[in-house]
Formats: C-alpha cells, structure tokens, sequence
C-alpha cells in the first residue's frame, strides 16, 4: 500500500486528485479480503440485526392491522386520498433508482469508479424496491387481490385499463425490480464462483457453488458474460428513466393543480437520483469504515458522489423555480393558487421551506474540495436531503389535494401512529435486507476490482 | 471450446496467459481455452471466439417484447374489454407506450440474461477440469491455458513439451471422471 | 481434492431447475384452470330441499307456466317463490296428505313459508333484476336451464361474471320474443316479431360497471 505507486500512474492524476485504489493488493488478498466479510459479521452485526428485525416486524404489525381494519386506519381521507403510502411508495422507488444509475449508466459511460460501489448501489435498489412495491398494494385496500393488476384472463372478464396511470406503474416497477435482479445477479456470478473455490466448509462451499452455476472463468464464459453484462446495463438505462417518469404521470395525467406539469417526468428523475446517491453514500461510508475498505472505496468515490449530489441539487433548484414559474406564467388561476399561495404560505408551508432549505442549499456545502472527504458532513448532508426529498414528495402530494377546488372540503391531514410506524419500520425492514446482503453476498464486485487492478497497473506483471 | 479432455497448464500472471495464448496459436493449436479470473479481451481475441450473437438475439426479444405487451393492451382494452374512459379513444396509442416500452425491455432483458447462461451450457456444477487439484485458484489469482484433446495437432507428449516451453507453474491433464 | 460436485448434479440440478420452471408457469394456469371448474362456480350444484318438489311433473307433466308461482318476475327484482296457498290452490285435501307433504301443512298451521333453500345465488354486490330481464327478452332458461327436465333443481350455469357478460355484451341472439321467454326448449326461427336490435345507447347502458355494480 505505497501512495508512490499510485502518483505513478498518468491516467488516474488527471481523473482527479484522489486515487481510485490505494496500493495495488495483489489478485489473491484482493479476493481473500474482500470474501472476508462472508466469513464473519464485524462486532455489532447481530445486534444491529436484531434491532431492525424488530423495526420491521413493527411495520409488518402494523401492515397487518391495516389489512385487518382497512385503511381508515390511517390519516388518508377525502380530499387527502394520497398521503403516506404515496409519498413513501415515490420516496423508495427514487432512492432505488442511483443504484441502476452507478451500475448501468456509469458503466456504460466507462465511470471507472463505479466498480467498487456499484454491487452496493443495486442491493439498495433492490431492497428500496421491495419496500416500495408493498405501498400501492397496501394502498389498493384489498392487497390480496393484487394480481388484479396484471392483464390475464380473469373469471369475470374484464382487464386493467392500459389508459390509466396505475398499470403503467404495475408494469414499470415489475420491469424494473426484475431487471435490477437479473442484473445484479449476473454481476455476482464471478465472484460467487470465488466464495465457491476460496471459502472454507464444504456445505458452505456447495451453497455458493450451486448459486455460481458453474463458473469457470473461461475465455468464452467471459466472452458471453460481458456483452450479456452490458446488454443488461444498456436496457436498465432507458429503463430507469422511464421508471420514475411512469411515477411522475400518475401525477401528471391528473388534473389538480401542482401535479398537472409537462415538468414532472425529468424532475421526478433527477430528484430520484438525488435521493439515490444520498443513500449510497449514507451505506457505504458506515460499510468502508467498519470493513476497512477505506483503500477500494476511497475519498475519491465520496468526492465524486458529493459532485453529483451538487449538481443533481441544482436541478432540483431549477425543477422548483421552473414549476413556479410556469404556474406565473400559465396564467390559471387555480395554477397561480396552488404553488404560488398555498404552497409557501399555506397550512404546509414550513414543510415546503424546509425542503427547499433541505434540498438546496445541503448540497452547497460541496462546493468546498475539503467539505467533499468529509465523512460526518457527508453523511449529514446526506441524511438531510433523503429527508428533504421525502418532504418535496409530502409537499407535492398533501400540500397539492389538501386544498381542493372547493374551499369547503379543504382538509388538514395528519398522520396516524399506524402511518409513522409503517414509515419507520420500512426503513428498518431496509437496514435489515441490507445487513443480511452485506453478510452473505460479496458486496463488493471482486472480479470487477481484479480488472481495475490490472487495468490501473497498465500490464504491469502481477506482484 | 469448452476442453473437457487435454493438457492445462497454470500460470501467474494476464501477462503470462496473453503471451502463452500467441505462443501456442503461433505454432498452430487451435483448440484452445483459458480460464481466469478476470475478462482478457485480448486473449480472446487470440483465441478466435467469435463475436457475441446476444444482441440481435435481445433485439428480436425486445421486437417479441414490443409486439406482446402492446398487443396485450390492444386486445384487452380495444377488443374484448372496450370501456369508454374521460373521452378518450379506445385504441389511444399514447397511452399504451409505457406499458408497451416496459414489455419490450422485460423481455429483451430475459433474453440477455438467460441466452448468456444458454450458449454457455451453464449451469454445469461439475466439469472436468474442477477436478484438478487446485483449479479453485482459477477463480483468485491463478491464470490457466489449456490444449483440448481434439486438436489436431494435440500430442501428449508434444503439447506438453510445448505447454513447458512456456514456463507455468505446473502442467496438468484434465483428470478422468469419477466412476 | 475432489471436485465440489459430482457429474451427476449436471442433470439433477438442471432437472429441478426445469421443474421450478414448469411450475412457475403451471401454478396460475392450474389455479386458472381451477377456478373455473364446477367445484368453485357451483355449476350443478343442487340444495337440500324441504319438500323434494318435482319440476318435472309441473312444468312438463302439467304444463304450468314458470310464472304462475314465480309470480313477481315480471314486476319485481325477485322471481318470487310461491306462497304455501298457491300450492295448497291446486294442492287440495286429496294431494295434501302424506309425510312428504308435512312442510306444507306445518306452513298453513303456523303461518310461516316453507323454508325452501336458494340454489343460484350472487353476491352481495350485484345488482339483479328478474323483471328487466325478461322485459329484454331473456328466457328464464338462458339462465336455469332446462328446469323442466329437473327433479331437483340444480345451478345450471356457472354464474361468474364473464359468463354475465358474455350475455351484456352481444345480447341479440339470446332475445327471444315476449311469448317464449318462459318457454323450455324453444329455438328461434326468422320471425316477423323476432326482438330488433338494442339501441347502441341501451348496450352501453348494460355494459357499464354501475348496471350491476351499484
């Protein structure tokens, strides 16, 4: 781990003043660190386990009593006939999109340094998307009838109508939770095959032998591998785009004022990428820390992400003034109302102007190189703006119905326990997915890091 | 490709496998296979394995994908569930692109995912070369190169002679199966 | 060291993974399939009457027509069940006596109807009404079947929604004129007076949601 041997090489000191790698670990303590943590949980595992198995169970009680009583339950009602699950649903669904952004776009784009968080990046989406996916079902009121959803032919013989928003959004988060597992699984087979041939204990052994199908690492297996690899990212590409911008028309298509915007597909994009990123940053600086992978996932991976959580901030700025400003100048009323009057000045308006304070001038604080490598700032910020953009989404949601077209159904809403315990458990039953992910799969891509090692020592022979 | 039969050789290092791929295609082996654990397009290339055919297969998937979920849309809400919704046309294309572009990227992604698995012949939990003692470390930081059995030019005694010339760290015959 | 696996977890792996992927497809085929058998829908499933009245002796032996018990089916949602006095009109003293007809003659001492049991039965959240249904040509047998030739009454249709709808929505060939919508058997020839088309007005009408579901 010589910082020399890093400054030697031409490719990386004009990509940026951080190195991607810190030393050149040869193949084998590459592979055998980085299957280390299969091996054996670092201390507090168990007790971080348990604490937020125990949040998600809270949130499976309370789902349970939802289904049981209906969903009176919660703080729902007319005009507010979207709140939480809504909000919740947006919110998980944008946090899983940086996942499929560092894997497939980055990748595409040839962002090197996406190798050593991306494995990460799309274990979150995956189990952002499993939290997400529970709230429009929970949301229908009859969860058990879910497959309602889907076009089969059914015993009383009528279908969804593809004219609506809600099978747009049943085919889109589909799509998208299964291709973010084909992906992702592809990705791990390599390196399964590693766990396979480097752990110790056969029935260990065999349980990952069997999940690596066979891996040999042969010329032609590489060969189909890769291009079946890149494939997978060209396809997720467009795909999470067109995910939230399939979100942003159940809103769009609507006719109340503050969702009806020809804006909201790329604004809920960006936002859901904003969010993304934040998240990623919140996982991987507690996971390099307690892992010691401060030299794989180094300052310079957390530079680049502060980076584009400042530009993503400034199109979520933009997004604002736009949505404002189109309301001014729309000319409608009822236009004018709503985001000009009701939104900055109305019941919730000390939530809008926390998330514009969340949301915009958080990622300012990257401007500053320093403020950039900073863990406990990054984290911060971070936690700052996932909260900033769950509260754009409550602003856009509540804030937007609670003021109907007639003054006399305004309506104050207000969250029951039953919608704040499912909130929160969610994110424990999160925490939970992930603590079991980064204990049993290689949750760094060893094959992929094997590659930017060879690649980053030009030819070099192996040490 | 895949070498079920023939003599491997184990080397240390991409450098090593590149230079022994264009040593043993030199003097005229052609079939040759490596095992690594990273991605070496330019031995790849060496060893003349033809391009991918996935993407045209995942193209035609996403085709099939396209014509599916559309069609999907077109019978259930033109042709036999025709419900009159807001005004708006029975057959209203806009509104079936979401779908239709979800379908098409669903089922191009199968094919991408399952067509690699199946030009691979994988799963295959066993083959013949994990029964060389040490061939794990194909997964780590061993680079193996082997001559399969049905080359024309495989000679036991030569192709060993040949493999040596490259300085591995061993030379191994793929093993008999078990039983 | 032997390899991890041996040659034959080749096939054996291979085979369970084609039997998952069998089945994926299979389950909600079988549970599709399923659904639609008489064991759900109830297709000739019959009910334990007091009185094992016999459809056949009135209907085809003594050429009663449907309406003279069923007498609210023109007028009302309900086809109404006889009261015990339009039995007993017929039912004298003569055919009256005996342990079958016990129900009948507990009826007419205490004043309370038979307890006969329903055999087609829709949910709650359906709306039916027999008297439009006949008003629109409906035949009471498109729906019951040949009860003429049943000695216990039987659900002779499997009453799912589509099977509504396959009615609701292409209505012409099962309208019958006003004569022969209680008729049993009877099969329609070109008439003059055969029912004209449904207005396109009228077959939206009966295909929105809110005609059955209100």
């Amino acid at each position: 781990m010589t910082a020399g041997a890093a400054a030697a090489i031409p490719r990386e000191r004009t990509a940026g003043s951080h190195p991607l790698m810190v030393g050149r670990p040869g193949d084998a303590t590459l592979t055998d660190r980085l299957l280390a943590p299969l091996l054996r949980a670092p201390r507090g595992w168990g007790w971080l386990l348990l604490l937020s198995g125990l949040g998600a169970l809270a949130m499976f009680g309370a789902m349970g009593y939802t289904v049981a009583r209906g969903i009176g339950v919660w703080g729902n009602n007319i005009p507010v006939a979207w709140a939480f699950a809504i909000i919740n649903f947006v919110w998980w669904i944008g946090i899983g999109h940086a996942g499929t952004f560092i894997s497939a776009f980055l990748l595409l784009l040839n962002q090197r340094w996406r190798a050593s968080v991306n494995r990460v990046a799309e274990a979150m989406t995956l189990f952002a998307l499993t939290n997400a996916a529970m709230f429009p079902l929970l949301h229908l009121g009859r969860p058990w009838f879910f497959y309602w959803l889907l076009p089969y032919p059914t015993r009383f013989g009528i279908w969804p109508q593809f004219r609506s928003a809600l099978p747009w959004d049943a085919a889109a988060v589909a799509t998208y939770f299964t291709v973010s597992l084909l992906f992702w699984y592809l990705g791990l087979v390599p390196d399964l095959a590693s766990a396979r041939d480097r752990l110790p204990g056969r029935l260990r052994r065999r349980i990952y032998g069997v999940l690596a199908l066979g891996w040999r690492g042969g010329a032609r297996q590489w060969r189909e591998y890769r291009m079946g690899y890149l494939l997978l990212a060209g396809l997720a590409t467009p795909l999470v785009i067109s995910v939230h911008s399939i979100v942003s028309l159940d809103f769009a298509i609507a006719q109340l004022p503050g969702w009806h915007s020809t804006i909201f597909p790329p604004y809920f994009v960006v936002g859901a990428i904003y969010s993304g990123f934040a998240m990623v940053l919140l996982l991987v600086i507690p996971i390099r820390r307690l892992y010691g992978l401060e030299d794989l996932i180094t300052t310079r991976h957390l530079d680049n992400m502060a980076k584009l959580l400042l530009a993503m901030g400034w199109l979520m700025a933009y997004a604002y003034i736009v949505e404002a400003f189109v309301a001014w100048y729309g000319g409608s009323l009822y236009e004018r109302y709503a985001l000009l009057v009701a939104r900055p000045l109305g019941p919730y308006a000390w939530l809008f102007w926390l998330m514009i304070a969340c949301n915009v001038l958080t990622p300012q604080l990257f401007w500053s190189a320093r403020l950039r490598t900073r863990t406990p700032v990054l984290v911060g910020g971070s936690l700052l703006i996932l909260a900033g953009m769950w509260l754009e989404r409550f602003v856009i949601i509540v804030a937007s119905l609670n003021r109907d077209f007639l003054p006399s159904s305004w309506h104050i809403y207000k969250p029951t326990w039953v919608d704040l315990t499912i909130l929160g458990g969610s994110i424990s039953f999160f925490v939970f997915l992930f603590l079991l992910f980064v204990r049993f799969a290689p949750f760094i891509p060893i094959s992929e890091l094997r590659e930017l090692r060879h690649e980053l020592a030009g030819g070099e022979r192996a040490p | 490709m895949s070498i079920r039969r023939g003599l491997l050789a184990e080397l240390d290092s991409a450098g090593a496998v590149a230079a022994a791929a264009d040593a043993l295609h030199a003097l005229g082996y052609r079939a040759l296979d490596t095992w690594t654990p990273l991605p070496l397009p330019e031995v790849e290339e060496r060893l003349g394995l033809r391009r991918s055919r996935l993407g045209p297969y995942a193209f035609l998937g996403g085709l099939a994908g396209a014509i599916l979920g559309y069609g999907i849309q077109w019978y259930a809400d033109v042709w036999v569930f025709p419900l009159r919704v807001g005004g708006r046309p029975l057959h209203a294309a806009p509104a079936f692109i979401p779908a239709t572009f979800e379908a098409t990227v669903l089922v191009a992604a199968f094919v991408a995912f399952l067509g690699v698995f199946v030009t691979l012949r994988l799963p295959e939990l066993w083959h013949p070369v994990f029964e060389i003692d040490g061939f794990e470390r194909a997964s780590a930081d061993r680079f193996w190169i082997g001559v399969g059995e049905d080359d024309p030019l495989f000679d036991r005694r030569r192709t060993r002679e040949d493999l040596a010339a490259l300085h591995p760290l061993r030379i191994v015959p793929v093993p008999e199966p078990p039983r | 060291m032997a390899a991890l696996f041996s040659p034959r977890s080749n096939r054996l792996f291979r085979g369970a993974l084609l039997v998952a992927a069998v089945l994926v497809v299979a389950i909600p085929i079988g549970i599709m399939v399923w659904v639609r058998t008489p064991a759900v829908t109830g297709r000739g499933r019959g009910a334990k009457q007091p009185i094992p009245f016999d459809h056949r002796i009135h209907v085809t032996g003594l050429r009663i027509d449907c309406r003279y018990c069923h007498n609210t089916v023109e007028r009302e949602a309900s086809a109404g069940l006889p009261a015990t006095t339009t039995c007993v009109s017929c039912h004298s003293a003569l055919w009256l006596s005996g342990p079958l007809f016990a129900p009948v003659r507990r009826s007419l001492a205490t004043d309370r109807p038979i307890p006969w049991q329903r055999v087609d039965r829709l949910p709650d959240f359906v709306y039916f009404n027999h008297a439009i249904h006949l008003k629109g040509g409906v035949a009471c047998e498109s729906c019951h079947g040949r009860v003429d030739r049943m000695a216990e009454v039987r659900q002779a249709a499997p009453l799912t929604m589509s099977w509504c709808l396959d009615c609701h929505r292409n209505p012409e060939p099962r309208r019958r004129p006003a004569a022969a919508v209680t008729a049993m058997g009877w099969h329609s020839d070109p008439e003059p007076d055969h029912p004209v088309p449904l207005s396109p007005a009228r077959r939206a009408a009966i295909t929105t949601c809110t005609a059955c579901h209100r």
